[in-house]
């Protein structure tokens, strides 16, 4: 019961996410709006009720299998992409080492000047 | 007899019309892709979800089910992703002293890192002569699964492709991770889990939880906040570019 409790808050923010979208025309998917939505009230609240720590860590353990009708697409829908292969593979290749390299080098340069000047 | 057969023959257009089969198909490649990972010592980069996936789309071929009808019937399973994306809200909450503790590098890396990921791919793509669809598909590919499908189709971008991307992009981000973390020798743990999880989504975040769990905590927060930044960064930079 306290599970389906959590379940319906959940659902709730996603609806509350789905008409900020429709109203205000945003260009955010209804989800992300009600989990910023959903960060900000326990950031108010200050802390996390068991019904809805239950039902999203049920929701969260089972991601895989709700993104998997998607992915297996891929397979099903590959020729609409003949002749974009390299460039989706470089992209993603080279593209996710440069982003990684980036990332590296501006967090530790990052983390450094602040362990000095927090001294 | 030939009646028998050719009866069975229509069995699987029969049954496909009620959204049974496509539950119970993506629920049965959903416990094999797990137990073969595990059977086959979990390794990095082999994720379960592309195993599932595997078995998924020959079990469909195998049984001659229409994909689009497949999609019809797993919409039962997917309509969940709204909640569980909302759910996601609440791990990230739990991170936010995290945020307390080092967020002068944390707020500069992010919007820098998160957007260069996007457009790194984006530009490579475009070099490379990509359509517009190939692109709006690539550019979330750090982001979380169910983020990701929310801009894709905010992008006008093919949600089987990103999906693919997705997944390449967390297997080689996180092997990037471990490799360029020798090269540099860097070993704070915080640095290293802040960069999978910015650029290796779940994938990334899986191996911080391995290094140890300062490094997942770090991980949560970086592919949460990629999330949230890249959800509202793109659509606008999208909107903005196309007029």
């Amino acid at each position: 019961m306290s599970m389906l409790r959590g379940f319906l808050i959940l659902l709730l923010f996603f609806l509350f996410g789905e008409a900020m979208r429709g109203l205000f025309v945003l260009p955010v998917s209804g989800g992300v709006l009600g989990m910023m939505a959903m960060t900000l009230t326990l950031m108010v609240s200050g802390h996390v009720g068991d019904d809805l720590a239950s039902a999203s860590r049920a929701l969260i353990s089972v991601l895989v299998l709700l993104i998997m009708p998607g992915v297996v697409g891929v397979f099903f829908t590959a020729d609409q992409f003949q002749g974009q292969w390299l460039a989706v593979a470089a992209a993603l290749l080279l593209g996710s080492f440069l982003s990684v390299l980036t990332t590296l080098l501006l967090m530790r340069s990052l983390v450094r000047t602040s362990a000095v000047s927090g001294k | 007899m030939t009646e028998l057969l050719a009866r069975f023959s229509s069995l699987s257009d029969m049954l496909s019309t009620s959204p049974a089969l496509a539950i119970g198909l993506t629920l049965g490649a959903y416990f094999a892709g797990n137990g073969i990972f595990v059977r086959i010592g979990r390794p990095l980069w082999l994720p379960p979800v592309v195993l599932a996936a595997v078995m998924l789309s020959a079990a469909i071929a195998l049984l001659s089910v229409d994909y689009a009808r497949y999609r019809e019937g797993a919409q039962w399973l997917t309509v969940l992703l709204g909640p569980a994306t909302v759910a996601l809200g609440i791990p990230l909450y739990q991170q936010i002293h995290h945020i307390r503790a080092l967020w002068r590098p944390i707020l500069c890396t992010l919007p820098v890192a998160a957007s260069l990921a996007a457009v790194y791919a984006v530009a490579i793509a475009w070099a490379l002569g990509a359509t517009p669809e190939v692109m709006a598909s690539l550019a979330p590919k750090s982001v979380t699964a169910p983020i990701a499908i929310g801009i894709t189709e905010q992008l006008g971008g093919s949600v089987s492709l990103m999906m693919g991307g997705l997944l390449i992009t967390g297997v080689v981000a996180t092997l990037c991770v471990d490799v360029l973390a020798r090269v540099m020798a860097i070993e704070d743990e915080r640095i290293l889990g802040f960069a999978l999880g910015i650029n290796g989504h779940a994938i990334g975040t899986a191996r911080a939880f391995e290094i140890s769990p300062t490094a997942g905590a770090f991980a949560s927060l970086g592919m949460g906040l990629t999330g949230v930044f890249t959800a509202i960064f793109l659509p606008v930079a999208f909107r903005l570019i196309a007029h």
